[in-house]
C-alpha cells in the first residue's frame, strides 16, 4: 500500500485521472447535449442546454402525435424567404410533413435486438463448450485449434466481407431474407467466438479440477459435472461474454451493410444511423438522440456487466 | 460397504515409473492408512481406486467387481481430497447432499442423513452458509459430511487434516477415529503423518517411492519395522540407529559390549556372518537407570553425557552421542537429567533391533515374534 503518497502526488494523480476520464467521456456527453438541444440552440458550444428539448427522442420513440411533426428550422427560415413561389413552398412542407419517410427507430432497435440476442446466447453457449474442451481435454490437434480460431483476428473484416457475401450468394443464402440474416448471424459468431472463447478458457482455467473429480466421485459424468459445477461456476464471466457478444452485434456496421442493404425493413441500427445521416431527416437533434439510443443498451450491458464481475464465485472451494 | 484388492497394480506417467506392483487387499470395514512420505505415490493409488487416474497395469477389485475400467461416478466411491474441493456456489447443506441426491436417495433418507452427519460434525450452525463463509477446520468438516452423507462401498480420504493447525488436527483425528468406529466403514485414508497412520488404521501401509515397504497393524510396524526405513519413519523422535562392530557374540558400540545373546529379536548365526550392523533402539526405550528396579534383560550404558535436554513437559528428550551419532532418549518427568550430565541410560534387550548395514532390512530371528497380546504394553 502507498499510503506515504504526498498532496501533490496526489492531485497529480486525481488531475491525471480526471483528464483521462473527461477525454473519454466527452464525445458522449457532446451527443447528449446536442439531443436535448433545441434547434435555437445548436451553435451554442456550451454543453448544457438553454432549455431542455425532448422532442427528438419522442419522435424517436413514436411517442409525439403524428400532427405534430414539425417543419425543421432550418426549413422554416428557408419558407419564410418571400423570393420562394407558393407552390415551391406548398411542396416542401408537404415532403416535411408526409411523415411517409419517418425513421421508424423502434423497428431497426428490434431488428438489432434480436440479432445481438440470438447472437449472444448461441456465441456464449458455444464458446462455453469450446472453452472446456480446450482449456480441460487433452485431444490431438488441441493447441492448433486453441491458437487457429485467433486466426479469424488476423484479417480484417473488409478483406472478408466480399468473399463471404459471395459465397453467402452461392449456396444461396443471399437470395431470402431469412438466408440473409442467417449468413449475417453465422459471421457473427465467427466474429464473436475466438474472443469469447479465450476468455472462457481463462476462467475455465481457474476452477480448481479437484471440484470436478469431487462431482464425479458423488455421482456426476463428465458431462453433468460441466454442467452442475462449472456452468454455475462460470455465471459472471458467462455473463460478461455475452454481454461482449451482444455488443459486438449491436454495433456491427461493416457486414450487416453488405448483406442487409436491400432489407430496409431489417437494418441493423448502426446502418439506419447511417441512413439517418445521409437522408432527409438529417438532424442534429434527431441524429444524436439515435446515437444515445443506441448508445444507452451498450452502456447499460456495461455497468451490469462490471458489477456482475466483482464477485469471485470460486473463493472458498479449496483450500491453498 | 465392500472389500477392495488392489492386484499386482502398476502406474507410469510418460516412462517414469509413480507405483510400482502394488498389493493391497482392504477388507469389508476395515479402515488401512496409506502413510510414506511426500511423492511416494500415495494419492496416485488411491485416485485409481477412485477411478480418477488410470491404471497401467494390474486390477483393482471393489466389492467383487473389477473396476479398472469403470468412471469414477459408477464405483460408488466417496473420497475426501486434501483440499476440500467444496462447491463454492453451493451452501454447506447442498454440498453434503448433492451426493446423495444425485444416486437417487428420497428426501426423507437424505434429511435423516443431513442430519445425522451435520450433527455429528457440529455443522448445524453453518447449512446455510457458502463455504466461502467458513473457517478451515469448518470447510474441513463439510468435506468429511458431504462423504460420510454418501452410501458409499468405499471411502477414500486424501490427507484430509494436513491443511488444519496442530490443535484442529488433533481433534478432528480424534472424530476420524470415532466415525470409524460408529460407522464401520471401508476406507482407504492416506497421509505423510506417521502419528495418523498410528493412531487411525487398522492396519498401516508404509510405502516409499511407489513401493509398499511394509503392511501390518499400527503396533507391529511400531516394534518389528521390517527395514531401517520404515523403523525412522514411524514413530517420533525416530529410532536411533547406531552402528556397532559384531565380535563373536558381541555387539560393540564406543566402550560398551553389548552380548547378543541377551537380544531376542536377532538370530545369532546370522548375526554373526556381519562384521558390523545397525542397532536399532526407539528413545521411547531408554529409561534413567536411577529410577528402575533392574529387571532381567537390560543392558545399561553407564556413562552417557547428556548434551542437551529438550523439556517436553511430561517428557524430555535427551540427546548424547552414542557409537559417534546423535541420538535420542525420552525419559519422562521424573528423571532429573541436565545438560552435560554424565548419566546412566537402561535399555530392554528385548525391544532392541539388528539392522542390516547394507540391506537396511532387519535381522529378525523367527523365534523371537513378539506376541500380539502383550503388543500394548512396550515394557511387558
Ligand atoms: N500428472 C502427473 N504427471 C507426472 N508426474 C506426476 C503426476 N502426478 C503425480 N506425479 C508424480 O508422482 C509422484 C507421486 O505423486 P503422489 O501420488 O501425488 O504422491 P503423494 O504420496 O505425496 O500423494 C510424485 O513424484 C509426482 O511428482
Ligand atoms: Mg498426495
Amino acid at each position: 500500500m502507498m499510503n506515504k503518497r504526498t498532496k501533490l502526488q496526489s492531485f497529480m494523480l486525481y488531475a491525471l485521472v480526471i483528464a483521462l476520464v473527461v477525454f473519454c467521456i466527452f464525445p458522449f456527453l457532446q451527443i447528449l447535449s446536442t439531443s436535448l438541444k433545441h434547434p435555437i440552440d445548436w451553435g451554442n458550444p456550451s454543453l448544457i442546454p438553454k432549455i431542455l428539448h425532448l422532442d427528438a427522442y419522442k419522435e424517436l420513440l413514436g411517442l409525439m402525435p403524428p400532427k405534430d411533426v414539425d417543419i425543421p428550422a432550418s426549413i422554416q427560415r428557408l419558407l419564410d424567404n418571400p423570393a420562394l413561389s407558393e407552390a415551391k413552398k406548398q411542396a416542401l412542407i408537404t415532403k416535411f410533413t408526409s411523415g411517409g419517410d419517418v425513421f421508424s427507430f423502434g423497428r431497426y432497435m428490434l431488428n438489432t435486438f434480436v440479432i445481438s440476442l440470438v447472437t449472444g446466447v448461441c456465441a456464449t453457449f458455444l464458446a462455453s463448450l469450446a472453452a472446456y474442451a480446450i482449456a480441460r481435454l487433452r485431444f490431438p490437434g488441441q493447441s492448433v485449434m486453441a491458437n487457429g480460431v485467433l486466426f479469424v483476428y488476423m484479417v480484417g473484416g473488409v478483406l472478408l466481407m466480399v468473399p463471404l457475401y459471395q459465397m453467402s450468394v452461392s449456396v444461396g443464402l443471399a437470395s431470402s431474407v431469412a438466408g440473409t440474416l442467417f449468413s449475417l448471424f453465422l459471421i457473427y459468431l465467427i466474429q464473436t467466438l475466438p474472443v469469447a472463447m479465450y476468455m472462457l478458457g481463462n476462467y475455465f482455467r481457474t476452477i480448481p479440477f479437484s471440484l470436478e473429480e469431487a462431482a464425479m466421485m458423488d455421482g456426476c459424468s463428465r458431462v453433468e459435472a460441466f454442467w452442475r459445477i462449472i456452468m454455475p461456476l462460470s455465471k459472471p464471466m458467462l455473463f460478461t461474454v455475452f454481454i461482449y457478444c451482444f455488443v459486438i452485434a449491436w454495433n456491427e456496421y461493416l457486414f450487416a451493410s453488405v448483406f442487409l442493404k436491400q432489407y430496409q425493413d431489417f437494418h441493423t441500427l448502426p446502418l439506419a444511423l447511417q441512413t439517418l445521416f445521409t437522408s432527409k431527416n438529417a438532424i442534429w437533434d434527431r441524429i444524436m438522440a439515435a446515437s444515445m439510443l443506441t448508445l444507452l443498451p451498450v452502456i447499460i450491458c456495461f455497468m451490469l456487466a462490471n458489477r456482475h464481475l466483482s464477485g469471485g464465485l470460486t473463493e472458498g472451494g479449496v483450500k491453498g | 460397504m465392500s472389500s477392495v484388492i488392489i492386484r499386482n497394480v502398476n502406474k507410469s506417467y510418460g516412462t517414469l515409473p509413480i507405483v510400482k506392483n502394488l498389493n493391497l487387499e482392504v477388507q469389508d470395514g476395515e479402515f488401512v492408512v496409506l502413510v510414506g512420505p511426500s511423492g511416494c505415490g500415495k494419492s496416485t493409488t488411491l485416485r485409481m481406486v477412485a477411478g480418477l487416474e488410470d491404471i497401467t497395469q494390474g486390477d483393482i477389485d471393489v466389492g467383487g467387481r473389477t473396476v479398472n475400467d469403470l468412471p469414477p461416478h459408477k464405483r460408488n466411491i466417496a473420497m475426501v481430497f486434501q483440499n476440500y474441493a467444496l462447491y463454492p456456489h453451493m451452501s454447506v447443506k447442498e454440498n453434503i447432499v448433492f451426493g446423495l441426491k444425485k444416486s437417487g436417495a428420497d428426501a426423507q433418507t437424505i434429511q435423516n442423513k443431513l442430519a445425522d452427519v451435520s450433527e455429528m460434525l457440529k455443522l448445524e450452525p453453518y447449512l446455510d452458509r457458502k463455504p466461502a463463509d467458513l473457517s478451515g477446520g469448518q470447510r474441513q468438516r463439510v468435506a468429511m459430511g458431504r462423504a460420510l452423507a454418501r452410501d458409499a462401498d468405499v471411502y477414500l480420504f486424501d490427507e484430509p487434516l494436513s491443511n488444519l493447525d496442530a490443535k484442529l488436527r488433533h481433534h478432528m483425528r480424534t472424530e476420524i477415529a470415532r466415525i470409524q468406529h460408529q460407522y464401520n466403514m471401508t476406507a482407504i485414508y492416506v497421509t505423510h503423518d506417521q502419528i495418523e497412520a498410528m493412531t487411525l488404521g487398522d492396519r498401516v501401509v508404509v510405502m516409499r517411492d511407489g513401493i509398499v515397504e511394509q503392511v501390518g497393524s499400527p503396533m507391529e510396524i511400531y516394534l518389528q519395522p521390517t527395514n531401517t526405513f520404515v523403523a525412522t519413519f514411524i514413530g517420533s523422535p525416530a529410532m536411533n540407529l547406531i552402528e556397532a562392530t559384531v565380535n563373536e557374540n558381541v555387539l560393540v558400540i564406543d566402550d560398551y559390549h553389548i552380548p547378543a545373546a541377551d537380544i531376542a529379536n536377532v538370530d545369532l548365526t546370522e548375526l554373526n556372518k556381519h562384521h558390523s550392523v545397525l542397532v536399532g533402539i526407539r528413545p521411547d526405550f531408554f529409561e534413567d537407570s536411577s529410577l528402575n528396579s533392574p529387571s532381567d534383560n537390560v543392558f545399561e550404558f553407564n556413562d552417557i553425557q547428556v548434551d542437551l535436554v529438550e523439556n517436553l513437559g511430561f517428557d524430555k528428550e535427551v540427546l548424547f552421542k552414542l557409537g559417534g551419532e546423535d541420538s535420542k532418549a525420552r525419559l519422562d518427568l521424573r528423571s532429573h537429567v541436565q545438560r552435560k550430565e554424565h548419566i546412566s541410560l537402561t535399555v530392554d534387550l528385548n525391544r532392541v533391533l539388528i539392522f542390516d548395514t547394507s540391506t537396511e532390512g532387519v535381522l529378525l530371528n523367527p523365534g523371537a515374534l513378539i506376541n500380539p497380546t502383550d503388543l500394548s504394553d512396550p515394557n511387558g
